[in-house]
């Protein structure tokens, strides 16, 4: 095994020596996705965190948090890259690198090699990143088969995960086998390991959330670790495990999603940090700096390993000595960031991995395949380990003979074909390759067509994600388990409904980054609060919230609905300079400036100084969170150049839709100042559409074009649902351009003339309220003509004495003298005395519109005129009279001749008065007469037919329609 | 004007902060509060005002003792609001003035005791009036006024810090009327609904127990909302307490309560005497009450028109306009008796023709549809007893009290 390992290695180590920077990023990825995973989904994550807790459980037997394990894996793959990450010139001399680090690290250079043959079972892909995923599911499914001659790769994959630790077991036995007994031993049977982790978690004080909650974590892992077979009773002993485990972490709930997150962030910086440095120093670059730092990390790592022997013995003091290796991890971290541009970008790289979840789960493709494969290896048999599995397991297999047939050989840059077999990796089966070459053809088309192929950074190019159409089922097919534990991690403030396997929807990772930024920033600050030698840690985790930063921000951006490709370009290529920029001086500080710069510069392409202003005061609503960071936006600056229109309306874009889905912030975050349009459609017609987005130039109607179409739609025959629909076309147009002059008060106008007639009245007070202001600003209209419309609304609708009063008082005096406003008042005169005579002779003689605002009150004021007459008159009123007072008829009383007009009223009338429980009795003429005594007590107001549960009639669409003749 | 020197201003300035901290230690709050009444412009106030803006330093003076240092968060924007109000700066007054504000009421919040509440009046006055006159200036230049909706919501805090258990009580409801003051002004009469609720929904505490002036003003502002629901008898009620609890030598305060008070007694039926009205310059209501006890409809309608925005403004238009139906009353009554003169027997047969005429007489031009509607309108709200004959258009009145006295309710509506 062992020599077959180290031959595969170095194959790996030759092809991947280009791949390093894909590795960097892959693994980078696995971490994110399961993180944003977790951060995202509340019950998944939840789930996850219950998860890692045991995995932590287990971890924590070999005395590394769960975190740490992940983190080792990461930490592997990044040291497998440091070796080939350095220039493939130098793989030898990595490879011998890798043995002095080893033989430093006195684990010894066969020690080192059993690692990467560990690795390069898997890797035999040729797929560095896969060691970690597939790792972790060669040790799951390993796990299973014991017996299995595959066992050995497990192992392997393990040793990725978890290299350290491996390491030492494998130098207490050199026998695969035996490891994996004590691997078992250790992750399940051994009680001890189990409080040794709690012990840990409490000496350690983790500066992550978990920490505090270790105690109670230490009971359950304590009783956790007798239940499961240590053997067989995998699937049980995972089942048991996640509840055991979920109780300590619920807790924490809210924190320990990012806990989990971030310490695998962190470590992961750290550690590639601290390799790339490693790598460097041995290379003799930054020999000064860089060694004392690396060597102590190498002193921490020997008396890691020394606690791992120590811990397969159950040492208790194990956690500490962990700890160290983080705590200086990062310290080299600073020393790579600003020495090796590589590692910075690898880092970059990393981050926008990281986004390829997002990405892919925009793709139309859909589900992401990552998520899917976690359940399928790891859920079905072992809940408990789902979520190490999930990340790792989308990127793992490999399929080779896919990468092949996407690309073809010489045609394409090798970072391309890299690209290519990243992406493949993620393919579980043939669909699912098949699907991913689909995207990838596209991909690599689109990206020869715009010449990019050769430009493109493919080392930094997030993967898609390959769709899958079967997670809901396998959410289902979950443990029972983990259900419980979902909800009882509700708490979390990312909790969701939704099942985690689910592609996240893009507008949680707004709220979710926030999150992860405030658990950064919470745990920074505790990390400072740690004692001195914690503080190291806290160092990492400052690194760590970067990293979470980065991943945040290009989920952000990836979100937008052009998938911002050459966005991504140009970020790297921001990076870089960044990188280059801040020379050696780079700091932790700085780092973060350029990560702010990184994604304002990604994100902000401000062309005006408000705007950046605004960008930035956007931005730092998330950074408040932070609150650690004070940004320079030195860079945002450097980008004022390059944002053109595009870029800002894409920008607006991705934020107006991120906000958008967000819901609580609303569209008025959009800058709609930088958002106006000067429009070039030249269509007449236009469907109204809200928009849900920055306006579309291309869409919208210059002011000569619309001039038109209001003057199309005040000519058209058609109804006015088109009339409505094309007048508000004509309004949004309107409002995105600014124009606000006497085309907008006309239309304005129109529009509510038109709602009027129907009786539309929600639109026609729309229209009113924005005359009301465009009339204050001076533009000229039908003012008094609205005056007099405002004046009877209010009479009809709001029995308000105050604001007719106060809508009175504001009539000047030229308004008292316009004939409609005259009228209006004489209006409010007769409803207030209830004259009702008076009232339905105005309604005869309502100039403009009046009469259709008057409509509003007929009703009303009819029933009241006949419980009045009901209660007045005795014995009895002629109908024809109450149809000629009550404007049945549209004749006027003095108007003779008017017979027949008069009779079609009568019939209304009567019918109106029996349908108001009026008593009619013919007299001896044969005219219908109102017996008023006997409908003083009969009268009621009818149910109106058109009522509807929400009060307003108008608003109901089939009334609407049935009155709105179609 | 001659500053003073400089020693001269330090003086004042030591002076004033003396003052402060002897009036908070002594618990001396007449002192307090006059340190605080920028409105009164007394002399002691405006000069230290005068040394302020001459030595420009006063921060240092704050810092330089424990005494005052401590206070410093309370007397820093003091000064600077008094230097601003002294050199007309209102708007930068109102804001340090709600610094100031905010932090004494702060520090108002740890007195155990509501010795202060006397210094707490006269900020929530200031300040409310500091406002007014900020909003003027702003007004003026073309902004837009904003600090008395400013100062609502301050003094809504002042109100949440009062209106608790506790000695401090006595304070909510002199804040309650710098409130309503403020929402009548702003037109934000909505607003009293959740103040008046607090006050009147607390058990703990008797409304009686307020100080009389605030209860009276309170009366007077809860009146004039009642007025505005046309809820005639309660705003009678209120109108009333207010009228009868206040100074009687305040005859601005009575006037005011009167503006109201008469309107909602004529709507019920009342008549005020002309020497009422008279000595309170009440006058424009004159012919209104004149109107209704001659059943001169035209005399109303003119009555209205004269003070038409007077009346729209105060809000009694609609109330005023109401008693056109009191009018119609009385000229049928007036109808009704020469009727009866004439014929006793046939009296209670009021011809509709005869009012036609009687309404032609007074300039009234109206149909006989409009006369007979409005005459079923009369029997309908009761202030007509009998039946109208459609037939014959005769209004049949009853024998038996055809015209019934209000006697305090109100039109039935």
């Amino acid at each position: 095994m062992l020599t077959e390992s180290t031959n595969q290695d170095d194959d790996e180590m030759m092809n991947q020596a280009t791949n390093t920077q894909t590795l960097a990023s892959v693994e980078p990825n696995s971490v994110e996705n399961r993180y944003v995973i977790n951060v995202s989904q509340g019950q998944t994550s939840l789930y996850v965190a219950s998860t890692t807790g045991s995995e932590a459980a287990s971890w924590n037997t070999y005395g590394v948090d769960n975190h740490f394990a992940e983190n080792a894996s990461f930490s592997n793959s990044t040291y497998h890259h440091v070796k080939h990450s350095e220039p493939s010139s130098r793989a030898v001399q990595d490879g011998s690198n890798a043995t002095s680090l080893a033989t430093s690290s006195t684990l010894g250079a066969t020690d080192t090699q059993p690692d990467y043959g560990g690795y390069a079972s898997y890797s035999n892909s040729s797929d560095p990143y896969s060691h970690g995923s597939t790792g972790y599911q060669g040790y799951y499914s390993g796990y299973q088969q014991q017996p299995n001659p595959s066992y050995s790769q497990p192992v392997g994959a393990y040793q990725n995960t978890d290299s350290w630790r491996l390491r030492k077991q494998q130098l207490h036995s050199s026998d695969y086998h035996m490891e994996w007994r004590q691997l078992c031993k250790l992750y399940y049977t051994p009680p001890q390991h189990y409080k040794q982790w709690a012990e840990y978690y409490n000496q350690t004080e983790v500066s992550c959330a978990p920490g505090t909650e270790n105690l109670s974590v230490s009971s359950a892992s304590t009783q956790v670790s007798q239940l499961p077979g240590v053997s067989g009773g995998y699937s049980t002993s995972n089942s048991q495990a996640p509840t055991t485990f979920a109780t300590p972490w619920r807790p924490e709930s809210s924190s320990s999603q990012t806990p989990l997150s971030q310490p695998g962030a962190t470590v992961t910086g750290a550690y590639d940090s601290y390799w790339t440095n490693g790598a460097p120093t041995f290379q003799n670059q930054h020999p000064s700096p860089v060694q004392p730092l690396f060597v102590k990390a190498l002193d921490t790592k020997y008396s890691y390993s020394n606690f791992q022997e120590q811990q397969n013995t159950a040492c208790p003091q194990i956690p500490n000595l962990q700890y160290p290796m983080a705590q200086q991890a990062p310290q080299n971290y600073q020393p790579t960031a600003q020495t090796v541009q590589s590692s910075e970008t690898q880092r970059l790289s990393k981050l926008q991995i990281q986004t390829n979840p997002r990405i892919a789960s925009n793709l139309p493709l859909g589900l992401p395949k990552l998520d899917r494969e976690g359940p399928n290896n790891g859920v079905i048999s072992k809940p408990a380990y789902i979520s190490v599995s999930q990340p790792k397991s989308s990127e793992k297999v490999l399929s080779n003979d896919a990468t092949d047939s996407v690309i073809k050989a010489g045609v394409f840059p090798k970072s391309l074909k890299n690209y290519v077999q990243r992406a493949l990796t993620q393919c579980k089966d043939e669909k699912q390759s098949a699907a991913c070459q689909e995207i990838m053809k596209e991909i690599i088309t689109k990206a020869t067509n715009d010449g990019t192929i050769h430009t493109r950074d493919w080392d930094a190019e997030p993967l898609f994600q390959i769709p899958n159409t079967d997670m809901a089922d396998k959410n289902s097919s979950q443990n029972p388990t983990p259900v419980s534990l979902f909800s009882k991690y509700k708490k979390s403030p990312t909790k969701r409904s939704k099942s985690r396997w689910e592609p996240l929807p893009e507008e949680k990772s707004v709220d979710k980054l926030g999150s992860l930024n405030n658990y950064a920033g919470k745990y920074s600050s505790k990390v400072h609060l740690d004692e001195k030698d914690r503080k190291p840690t806290g160092v990492n985790y400052e690194g760590k919230s970067d990293v979470m930063k980065k991943i945040r921000f290009p989920q952000m951006e990836l979100k937008s609905a052009s998938r911002t490709v050459q966005r991504q370009v140009k970020r790297q290529r921001l990076a870089d300079a960044t990188a280059a920029d801040n020379g050696d001086a780079s700091s932790d500080s700085d780092k973060e400036q350029n990560l702010t710069a990184y994604y304002s510069g990604a994100i902000m392409l401000a062309d005006t100084p408000e705007e950046r202003k605004r960008r930035e005061n956007r931005s730092k609503r998330f950074e408040k969170v932070q609150g650690n960071r004070a940004e320079s936006n030195h860079f945002k600056a450097k980008n004022a150049g390059t944002g053109n229109l595009y870029a800002r309306r894409t920008t607006a874009l991705v934020l107006s839709k991120s906000f958008e889905d967000d819901g609580s912030r609303a569209v008025e975050d959009i800058d709609w100042d930088s958002l106006t349009v000067k429009g070039t459609c030249q269509e007449i017609e236009k469907r109204y559409l809200r928009l849900t987005s920055a306006p579309d130039p291309s869409t919208v109607r210059p002011e000569e074009v619309l001039e038109r179409a209001l003057l199309m739609v005040q000519h058209s025959q058609k109804n006015y649902l088109y009339k409505c629909d094309q007048l508000k076309s004509i309004r949004q147009d309107l409002t995105v351009q600014r124009i606000r002059n006497h085309l907008t008060v006309k239309v304005y106008e129109t529009h509510a003339r038109s709602a009027l007639e129907v009786g539309d009245l929600p639109e026609y007070n729309q229209c009113q309220s924005q005359l009301k202001i465009l009339y204050a600003e001076g533009i000229d209209g039908c003012h008094m003509e609205f005056a007099a419309y405002n004046l009877l609304c209010v009479i009809m609708h709001s029995n308000n004495n105050r604001d007719l009063l106060s809508s009175m008082s504001r009539l000047s005096d030229e308004a008292k003298k316009d004939q409609a406003v005259q009228h209006a008042l004489a209006v409010r005169a007769a409803v207030t005395s209830g004259n009702y005579v008076l009232f339905f002779r105005l309604y005869k003689t309502a100039p403009n519109l009046n009469a259709c605002l008057m409509d509003l009150y007929v009703e009303k004021m009819r029933y009241k005129a006949v419980s009045c007459m009901s209660r007045s008159y005795r014995p009895q009123v002629p109908v024809s009279y109450i149809a000629q007072v009550l404007g049945f008829s549209s004749s006027t009383p003095t108007n003779e001749g008017s017979d027949e007009k008069d009779s079609d009223g009568l019939e209304d009338c009567v019918e109106w008065l029996k349908a108001h429980g009026a008593c009619l009795v013919a007299d001896s003429n044969g005219e219908m007469q109102l017996d008023s005594k006997a409908s003083s007590s009969s009268l009621f107001m009818p149910d109106p037919e058109d009522a509807v549960a929400h009060g307003d009639a108008s608003l109901a669409v089939n009334d609407f329609l049935t009155r709105t003749s179609l | 004007m001659a500053y003073p020197s400089m020693g001269e201003a330090h003086r004042r300035i030591t002076d004033y902060l003396n003052n402060f901290s002897d009036a908070v230690s002594y618990q001396d709050v007449a002192s307090l509060a006059q340190l605080f009444s920028f409105s009164s412009n007394s002399p002691p106030l405006l000069s230290v005002a005068d040394a302020l803006n001459f030595f420009q330093d006063a921060n240092r003076l704050i810092k330089q003792s424990e005494k005052f240092s401590q206070y410093g968060e309370i007397l820093a924007p003091l000064f600077r609001s008094l230097q601003s109000y002294r050199t007309g700066n209102l708007v930068d007054a109102y804001h340090a003035f709600e610094k100031f504000a905010n932090a004494f009421i702060q520090e108002f919040r740890n007195w155990e005791s509501a010795w202060a509440l006397e210094a707490l009046y006269v900020i929530a006055y200031e300040i409310r009036v500091l406002a007014e006159r900020a909003d003027r200036e702003l007004a003026s230049n073309g902004k837009s006024p904003e600090k008395l909706k400013g100062a609502g919501s301050f003094l809504m805090k002042v109100f949440g810090v009062l209106a608790g258990k506790g000695p401090k009580r006595v304070g909510a409801l002199y804040v309650t009327c710098q409130l309503f003051k403020i929402y009548f002004k702003l037109g934000t009469v909505h607003l009293c609904r959740s103040v008046i609720r607090s006050i009147e929904t607390a058990r703990i505490f008797d409304f009686e127990e307020f100080p009389r002036r605030d209860k009276v003003t309170y009366m007077y502002y809860t009146g004039r909302l009642e007025v505005f629901n046309e809820n005639f008898p309660a705003a009678d009620h209120k109108l009333s307490y207010a009228l009868t609890h206040c100074n009687p030598l305040r005859e601005a305060n009575i006037r005011m309560i009167l503006k109201y008070l008469i309107p909602v007694k004529l709507s019920l039926g009342i008549l005020p005497e002309t020497s009422l009205l008279e000595k309170y310059n009440l006058l424009e209501y004159n012919n209104v009450v004149q109107a209704l006890k001659r059943g001169d409809l035209r005399l109303l309608r003119h009555a209205l028109q004269e003070h038409e925005d007077q009346f729209l403004r105060s809000g009694v238009y609609l109330v005023l306009e109401k008693l056109e139906l009191q009018v119609y009353q009385r000229l049928v009554k007036k109808i009704y008796f020469i009727q009866k003169q004439k014929d006793p027997s046939k009296a209670h047969q009021l011809k509709l023709e005869v009012i036609v005429k009687a309404l032609k007489w007074l300039e009234m031009d109206m149909d006989l549809d409009e006369v007979e509607c409005i005459m079923t309108i009369l029997i309908y709200k009761n202030l007509v007893k009998g039946y109208f004959a459609h037939k014959s258009k005769v209004v049949v009145l009853s024998k038996q009290d055809p015209f019934p006295k209000l006697n305090g309710k109100p039109v039935n509506s």
